[in-house]
């Protein structure tokens, strides 16, 4: 694959070529904040932004979306989103993030609507520029990224090194002007990189990341549920704004023939009151402090199993951002269980 | 199988949940397709007795009316409760929050305030008066709810009403919290279903579909505190769609 170097003029000639021909998704300011949305036009896309309000995962995963079509009693049919799409600026621990998505949809029952989204995406990932309040990328070993994207971006000043990762990258990089990235370039890249892997840590984890499986086989019963959870509103919102978050829930609506309908899948959140109700309303996860600890257990003892070891939480802080009673912070709780149960 | 009958009635109210359904447009005329409405004084002069499904709307505050509910209840298979009114009260909860009513009514309706068409009592949601059983929550209702509801209905189906905050369908449209933003919104602990519409354009939530069934009020008074302000903050932003109601922080 290769590494050019890029003005960031012709860079921005080139996002505007590919909005004319594809539709693009890319970050830019929401109010004082910013958001991935469909970009109109280059000089809105904002590549030195801290962190988005929602990781890029809806574009994957929509918040809603139609799985079928079906007749009472006949046929089915499956609804796809079948639109190629670049999705520009994702940050590193969003594209592990999707890494992991890509590994876990793809298992046990491999989702076609998931896959069809996911293929039809390419993906213009980019190094950190700002690390935002509550970043600990660092500390999850995720503020620098080695695979998955399309194309990597690096700014490295004036300019932009871009690196592609796929021959879909290739292709897009041989579209794009500049020049093959000198010695000097690869440098300033190194630098960000070496910055980015111990600076994207405002909340410092006492472990190492892949120790937290173990520390958490020995937490269950530990009061830290209990005590933050008392201040929970079951509202959420960590789920909401969470990038490896995933669980959905399905359900289906009629037309008014009565005899027509669609099944639709939302996303779901395992905070929420009702998360766990099944057949005759019976909840086996009532208790909220119950609902605090699976989510904190699925990202780091779970769900890494199932996805070679990585923990699944990548660091973004957009939950500890998100949580109005400020519990939700997955750091602060590791090492509350580490100052307590020790390492080891 | 003979079309279900449906009758809508209204007691204190602004009458804007019906004007929703006015408001169906193309879908009126599905639904009138799969139902006979049989009353429904807003936009139709037949009345009936016989009904199966019985749309409540609006609040009880007097004694009459609330004979009148009984009688409709003690007619239908089926009660819903429409709108904000119906499912908590509503707005018309406020003069619960007054101990002398008659100050209230002469505030409200001058020199008129003791015809007797005005002998109004506390006011109750519909709930508090006959069983109610399902609920169209909302100031106004939504209106894809209620038709979802209805449909639910016809199927023998129990409809999915969200018991979580509002917060899930606000950050699922990516908007910032509005606490941040210096206002004291009531997602946290108000039932979604909404669409986070309020928030989603800039303004707090103001509780118009009623608690979830089970708000963290521990959690309000610690994010309160957390702001700098004071649980009477809380209750100013509460007392329009809130007053008066379980569970409540007051006391």
């Amino acid at each position: 694959m290769s590494v050019k170097k890029i003005s960031k003029d012709d860079f921005a000639v080139f996002v505007d070529a590919l909005i004319g021909k594809t539709s693009v998704i890319g970050v830019q300011a929401k109010g004082d904040r910013f958001d991935f949305a469909p970009l109109e036009s280059a000089k809105d896309l904002r590549l030195d932004y801290d962190v988005t309000l929602q990781p890029p995962k809806k574009y994957l995963l929509p918040p809603t979306e139609v799985l079928m079509t079906f007749e009472i009693g006949g046929a089915y049919h499956s609804q796809y989103q079948d639109q190629p799409f670049v999705l520009l600026g994702v940050h590193p621990y969003d594209m592990v993030a999707i890494n992991q998505m890509d590994e876990l949809f793809q298992q046990d029952n491999y989702d076609t609507h998931y896959m069809k989204r996911r293929d039809n995406a390419t993906i213009i990932a980019c190094d950190v520029v700002k690390p935002s309040e509550n970043v600990f990328a660092s500390s999850m070993g995720t503020a620098v990224v080695r695979g998955g994207y399309d194309i990597l971006l690096t700014d490295v000043g004036g300019a932009y090194v871009v690196e592609s990762g796929t021959p879909k990258g290739e292709k897009l990089l041989a579209e794009m002007k500049g020049t093959v990235a000198d010695e000097a370039a690869l440098k300033s890249r190194d630098a960000v990189w070496s910055k980015n892997e111990k600076g994207l840590n405002r909340h410092e984890l006492k472990c190492d990341a892949a120790y937290l499986p173990r520390l958490l086989e020995k937490a269950y019963d530990h009061p830290v549920w209990a005590e933050r959870a008392k201040t929970c509103f079951a509202c959420g919102s960590c789920n909401q704004v969470c990038p490896t978050c995933y669980c959905f829930n399905v359900q289906d609506d009629v037309n008014w023939d009565l005899q027509t309908g669609k099944r639709e899948r939302a996303w779901d959140g395992c905070l929420l009151d009702g998360f766990t109700k099944v057949a005759g309303e019976h909840e086996f996860r009532n208790p909220r402090s119950d609902r605090f600890r699976h989510r904190l257990y699925r990202k780091a003892k779970y769900v890494p199993p199932k996805i070679g070891g990585q923990i699944a939480c990548v660091g973004c802080g957009r939950c500890v951002a998100a949580c109005l009673p400020d519990i939700a912070n997955p750091v602060s709780v590791y090492n509350r269980l580490i100052d307590d149960l020790g390492i080891g | 199988m003979s079309k279900p009958k449906i009758a809508i009635f209204d007691f204190a109210c602004c009458e804007g949940c019906q004007l929703q359904f006015v408001n169906l447009e193309e879908e009126l005329l599905d639904l009138i397709g799969v139902a006979d409405v049989v009353e429904w004084r807003e936009a139709m002069s037949e009345k009936s007795d016989e009904y199966d499904i019985a749309i409540i709307e609006g609040s009880i505050t007097r004694l009459e009316d609330e004979e009148r509910l009984k009688l409709i209840r003690s007619r239908a298979k089926i009660l819903i409760a429409l709108g904000a009114c119906a499912t908590i009260g509503g707005v018309n909860k406020l003069k619960n929050n007054f101990d002398d009513l008659d100050e209230v009514k002469k505030c409200v309706y001058g020199t008129d305030s003791k015809k007797p068409h005005l002998a109004t009592q506390p006011t109750k949601s519909v709930g508090e008066v006959v069983d109610v059983d399902f609920h169209v929550h909302g100031c106004p209702i939504d209106r894809k709810e209620f038709t979802y509801i209805v449909r639910c209905l016809l199927l023998g189906k129990t409809p999915e009403i969200p018991d979580y905050p509002v917060c899930v369908e606000c950050k699922a449209k990516g908007n910032p919290c509005l606490w941040q933003y210096g206002q004291v919104c009531l997602g946290p602990i108000i039932r979604a279903g909404c669409g986070a519409r309020c928030p989603s354009n800039g303004f707090r939530c103001f509780g118009c579909r009623g608690y979830t069934s089970n708000p963290n009020v521990d959690a309000a008074k610690d994010v309160i505190d957390k702001f700098g302000l004071t649980v009477d903050h809380l209750k100013t932003k509460m007392v329009l769609f809130g007053s008066r109601q379980e569970p409540t922080i007051y006391g």
